[in-house]
């Protein structure tokens, strides 16, 4: 569902809205094209699926197209993927053949669109040998990544380094992500939507409902991860966490998680954690719809005590809205988790199953430090990581691209 | 007196392109030879900077320090040092300079941060708009601030020292302008010690002492 700006207000207030419409009277016809590989499923498509919308509200011209490809090249935009995330793996010359044709046959369908808009934003890997696909743009194109690409796999990025550094700028999520690239590199944090199906407040009644189709005690503290079925986000970890708390506490577990249709490994790895999980009636594995998105909403709300104990990770969107929804988080150590997860403040980072069990102990004997943790929690979310800042900095930067030099203010 | 306009600003952070400092001798090097934009930044922008986080100290030598090096000495010198109270950025890069030479000749072992946990080096690219509205008497500053963005109190308090040379915030240079009329506001402005509120807290104390003042315009910035 589209939204104007004017539903944030209640949120956030009116000043930052009052903000965003002065800013974006600056950019009014602007052509600005997204691209990315999937419309749905996944942090990006979501980012977008709000982004888009809310930069028309202003006046901004910006659309967004999805490049198509077949199960051969999203195997091989996977393995890139993991690659750059620091996975050993191996790409053979057929398939960057693969990477780059698929992305050629997009090319002569996007073209007068890419070609023609002022300015072009490419997420993430798979969409982006477009950069070394255009010989009359008109305009500044940018490449977005949303993962960590701080230690990636050597054969991987020296190949996508050469794609990459044709982009007029590049955007990271955080500055310990980002790799040298000869053109700037901006670090704009991502965002949760407020108003989405994901992180609206929910009635009682559905809530419940929620609690019962899954056969959820509501006597028993729930632990919860939300994230795809992806080795990185360590759901057999998670388990056996769970398990060590489970000693001691009557705790439940769900590991919920939807397919994204550019991730062909998630079934592999679902497998491999229903094994894990055996019969234990109190863990429950959910493979939801890439739609369910009150489901996955009641699942955090019904939360004790959000888990995100993932061993690579690109910011985390799943962290952001468990803090949105005041609940403590327990991450894992590593990238943007590191950067949403304070210790003693709104969580607790941890480096081992062990740690995330001793964290949950401690805070299911300490209630009244869980909830000061998701006041404080949410208030940080709604100062910082809301869409309404990310979107501020998107026009910033397109103030940079249009009017910006190497000075450090800019006037308009 | 012009009316005072409001302008609001947005930030935008960027790499430096400075390597990245993994010890603490890496980043005196480092702050030594920096862009003026980039202790900037690291100084005084971080208000400005999303985070889920309050620390300790407001400029992120000093967080550092504490978190990654894990030298509370350290932090607690480098977390002492006001930007605002040095004349120029040249005299800031120097006052930490100082602090990091001292606290290297007292250190057996140079301090390091663990792989991952390195001091990135920043700098922002500042957009500033005028967001149209305009103040005509000090006596509507109080419903002014109250309305204005975080990023608008930022702009004229505290980015505003670096654009004027006697260090004064926007409001107090507006209201020097009438010719010593206004110096009850002033004071009362300048009492407020900058450095260790957060924005909204900004917002809000500077809402306090200018109500103070337009209640009683007697009393004086001390007494506030």
């Amino acid at each position: 569902m589209n939204r104007s700006l004017g539903d944030y207000e209640p949120i956030v207030g009116h000043a930052v809205i009052h903000q965003l419409r002065t800013l974006g009277k600056l950019f009014k016809g602007l052509r600005v094209v997204h691209v990315n590989s999937t419309s749905e499923g996944g942090g990006v498509a979501e980012i977008l699926a709000w982004m888009v919308p809310l930069m028309r509200d202003l006046g901004i011209e910006a659309e967004w197209k999805v490049i198509g490809g077949t199960p051969a090249f999203f195997s091989v935009t996977k393995a890139i993927h993991n690659g750059l995330q620091g996975k050993p793996v191996i790409l053979t010359t057929q398939d960057w053949e693969i990477y780059r044709g698929v992305n050629a046959e997009n090319w002569r369908e996007l073209r007068d669109d890419l070609e023609s808009a002022d300015i072009v934003v490419i997420h993430d890997p798979q969409p982006a040998p477009l950069l070394e696909l255009y010989h009359n743009r008109r305009g500044k194109w940018i490449w977005r990544a949303h993962i960590d690409i701080s230690r990636p796999s050597r054969p991987v990025w020296k190949i996508l380094r050469a794609i990459l550094q044709r982009a007029d700028a590049s955007i990271f999520s955080m500055a310990q992500f980002a790799q040298a690239l000869p053109r700037p590199q901006f670090i704009i944090a991502p965002s949760i939507d407020p108003l989405s199906e994901k992180n609206l407040d929910l009635p009682e009644e559905e809530l419940e409902e929620i609690r019962g189709r899954f056969g959820l005690d509501p006597r028993r503290p729930l632990l919860v991860q939300i994230s795809r079925f992806d080795r990185f986000k360590d759901p057999v970890g998670v388990i056996q966490a769970y398990r060590l708390v489970r000693k001691v506490l009557p705790v439940q577990l769900v590991l919920a998680g939807g397919g994204a249709t550019d991730d062909p490994e998630g079934k592999e790895i679902l497998d491999e954690v229903k094994d894990a999980a055996g019969r234990d009636p109190d863990i429950h594995v959910l493979l939801l719809p890439t739609d369910a998105h009150r489901t996955i909403n009641g699942l955090q709300h019904l939360a004790d005590i959000i888990i995100q104990k993932s061993t690579r990770e690109g910011f985390g969107l799943t962290v952001t809205e468990g803090l949105w929804k005041g609940k403590p988080v327990i991450g894992g150590d590593v990238g943007g988790i590191q950067l949403q997860v304070t210790n003693h403040y709104t969580g607790y980072l941890v480096n081992t199953p062990e740690g995330a069990a001793h964290r949950i102990r401690f805070l299911l004997h300490h209630r009244d430090k869980m909830r000061q943790m998701g006041v404080t929690a949410r208030e940080f979310v709604r100062e910082n990581f809301l869409l309404t800042r990310h979107l501020r900095d998107y026009l910033t930067l397109m103030a940079w691209l249009l009017w910006g030099d190497n000075t450090h203010t800019i006037v308009v | 007196m012009n009316p005072f306009e409001i302008k609001d600003c947005a930030l935008l952070i960027r790499m430096s392109g400075l390597p990245s400092a993994m010890n603490l001798r890496e980043l005196r090097d480092r702050i030594a030879f920096c862009d003026q934009d980039v202790l900037f930044h690291h100084f005084c922008e971080t208000p400005l900077v999303p985070s889920f986080d309050l620390p300790d100290y407001r400029n992120d030598f000093a967080v550092w320090a504490k978190r990654r090096l894990g030298d509370d000495v350290l932090a607690e010198r480098l977390g002492m040092i006001d930007p605002y109270s040095l004349p120029t950025l040249e005299d800031l890069r120097a006052a930490t300079l100082e602090v990091i030479d001292d606290r290297l000749s007292e250190v057996i072992m140079i301090p390091w941060a663990r792989p991952g946990q390195e001091f990135h080096f920043m700098q922002s690219i500042t957009v500033v708009f005028d967001t149209g509205a305009r103040i005509t008497h000090p006596d509507e500053l109080v419903s002014a601030v109250s309305r204005m963005t975080n990023s608008s109190i930022y702009f004229h308090v505290l980015e505003a020292r670096r654009r004027h040379a006697a260090g004064l915030d926007d409001f107090s240079a507006w209201l020097v302008g009438g010719d010593g009329q206004w110096s009850h506001y002033i004071h009362a402005i300048e009492s407020i010690d900058v450095t260790f509120f957060t924005l909204p807290e900004l917002r809000r104390k500077l809402i306090e002492v200018l109500t103070t003042v337009v209640a009683d315009p007697g009393r004086k910035g001390e007494d506030l």
